[in-house]
């Protein structure tokens, strides 16, 4: 349902757009008018704008996404190639940005009112507030250039990958994805750890605790089993909200850090644009989306037993 | 409620330096012509004054068209904080609005309205916007608002309608409703002043997104179209030669982060305080 609601909406607004993918061809002298008119009619530009919607319905429907035009391979090929370099940066990051904002969270939390404490809220605000890609930039400057640590972009290295042995290759592609994947997690982890903090401070007032503290309990001992289980729960479904941002953010960055995944072909696909690309992304990321929600979904049910079952 | 004075005195410390910050920065913003030590369009010279580093005849440097990077920092903190707050105020609309009425008509019309929204809120904004301005090259300020507005409202209208389901109940409502108050009297009398705390945290925080948001997508190079200035194309012109042209992305960047974090700053103050109570 939903899938079909975005593949609608995106393509009425881009066919509602003036210019084409051959329109960009005009500043080229050589290429003449019947030409252009040729490659419309090739890919079948040239029909009314609801024979070729009812087409590109019934090819949805067959899970294909249409032909892109700048690559010359079938959107799916394409979204294929890029896809598992997209989940294995947004994998690592959803784990990464979990542990470490819940820990940072626990450490808040145990040192309330501390100079520790407040200076992990101010950098987490910083943190949150900063836009993925300004923050991917400012990585790029001091990791590559100014400290030249990392490789400056891609996945793995262009020349020499091919011939590096197995071991060779693993520490390449670490080396590659360690700037990407560490930009995303640290900014994710802001918001976490802001969330999971407010969430520790809300359940520490409940009988339980005081329960616990009385049977003499050592104030970490309640905060980790006690405190925490409790205050995990709400930090379950900040992961089906952690979906869509860490996507966002996945698209920013792999721009930045020309990372071949999903958001770099995005970006490319608007570029010389080639709608099929560009609707195809933007579907697939939305299915994403609604299945990361879903997994949330499942997860609070499992987690909850006020819900297991029901 | 939360009168605009009350709220003030409501705010944390904190939260009135960052007022106190947002304002200077509009300042600025405002009187960009006067305080702009260049023309932000001006290319004096193409060939001899472009990508110079930051000196004291230009403290933000200059970039590949030989322009002011500070003037057009200043000119582009003047759009940026417009089309922020314009764009805010259309989700504003929209938000209240769908909401409430979904809220207050209940029943069959509310569900129908919540799972229109729950089909909108799962396509993530950033890619839809993206699908949208993807296909309009050469968009207008005016235009870009309206999008950014329209993909707005969808969280706000939930919150709303949430509030007036609440409110429905109170005492004070039977009582007007009783005493023969219309349907749009009451909705505009006596809900909709009690709707406006939510609404301010509400519509803070969204001034901080949306800044975010169009800084993101001109620096895709879909966002604000030159010769414009805004923070995020001043950034995209730059962006080819990031390690050359550090101070393009730095300075605007950092511009940026301060009035986003002031806004939330003020805005988790603000809702704190509508907590409290």
């Amino acid at each position: 349902m939903i899938v079909a609601f975005v593949a609608t909406i995106s393509f009425v607004l881009i066919h509602l757009a003036p210019g084409d993918p051959f329109s960009a061809a005009l500043e080229n002298p050589n290429v003449t008018e019947e030409l252009r008119d040729d490659l419309r009619r090739q890919y079948g530009l040239d029909r009314p704008l609801t024979e070729q919607f009812g087409r590109y319905a019934a090819q949805l429907a067959h899970a294909d996404l249409g032909w892109s035009f700048s690559h010359e391979r079938p959107v799916r090929a394409v979204l294929a190639s890029a896809l598992p370099n997209t989940l294995l940066l947004m994998g690592v990051a959803l784990f990464g940005s979990f542990a470490l904002g819940i820990l940072v969270a626990l450490v808040q939390v145990a040192r309330r009112g501390s100079v520790i404490d407040r200076l992990l809220d101010g950098l987490s605000l910083v943190l949150s507030s900063m836009p993925d890609f300004w923050f991917a930039i400012l990585a790029l400057l001091a990791f590559t250039y100014w400290l030249p640590i990392f490789p400056v972009g891609g996945a793995v290295d262009a020349v020499m990958h091919d011939s590096m042995g197995f071991g060779g290759r693993v520490v390449d592609r670490l080396r590659h994805l360690a700037l990407p994947a560490f930009t995303l997690t640290i900014l994710a982890a802001a918001g976490v750890a802001r969330f999971q903090r407010a969430a520790l401070i809300d359940v520490l007032p409940a009988d339980y605790i005081r329960t616990a503290r009385l049977k003499g309990l050592t104030e970490g001992a309640i905060l980790r089993r006690h405190a925490l289980r409790n205050a995990l729960l709400p930090i379950i479904s900040l992961i089906g909200l952690a979906f869509p941002a860490l996507l966002t953010g996945a698209v920013f960055i792999e721009k930045v850090f020309a990372w071949p995944g999903m958001g770099l072909t995005l970006v490319s696909a608007i570029g010389s644009r080639d709608y099929p690309l560009v609707i195809g992304s933007v579907i697939v990321g939305s299915i994403m989306v609604t299945v990361g929600s879903l997994i949330a979904d499942l997860l609070y049910a499992y987690a909850d037993p006020r819900i297991r079952g029901a | 409620m939360l009168t605009p004075i009350r709220g003030f005195a409501a705010l944390s410390g904190a939260a009135r330096v960052a007022l106190a910050v947002l304002a200077a920065i509009a300042v600025v913003a405002l009187f960009a012509p006067i305080v702009a030590p260049y023309d932000p369009a001006a290319q004096p010279d193409i060939v001899g004054a472009k990508n110079l580093p930051p000196s004291a005849q230009h403290p933000f440097g200059t970039d590949p068209y030989s322009r002011d990077v500070l003037s057009r920092v200043i000119y582009g903190a003047r759009l940026s904080l417009t089309i922020g707050f314009l764009a805010t105020m259309v989700s504003l609309t929209l938000g209240v609005a769908y909401g409430a009425v979904a809220g207050y008509a209940g029943g069959f019309v509310d569900a129908l309205m919540m799972r229109v929204l729950d089909a909108l809120l799962a396509i993530p904004r950033l890619l839809l916007l993206i699908a949208i301005l993807a296909a309009w090259t050469r968009l207008s300020v005016g235009a870009l608002v309206l999008f950014l507005g329209l993909t707005g409202w969808f969280g706000l209208s939930r919150i709303v309608r949430g509030q007036v389901l609440a409110l429905k109940q109170a005492e004070f409502i039977t009582s007007a409703r009783a005493l023969g108050a219309s349907r749009r009297r009451i909705l505009a009398r006596h809900l909709l002043p009690n709707l406006v705390s939510p609404i301010a945290v509400a519509a803070t925080l969204g001034v901080a997104h949306v800044i975010v948001l169009e800084v993101g997508l001109s620096y895709l190079g879909i966002g604000v179209a030159q010769p414009e200035a805004s923070w995020g194309n001043i950034i995209h012109d730059g962006s080819d030669q990031v390690a050359t042209l550090w101070w393009m992305s730095l300075f605007p960047g950092l511009l940026m982060v301060l009035t986003v974090m002031m806004l939330n700053i003020v805005g988790e103050s603000l809702r704190d305080a509508y907590d409290r109570r």
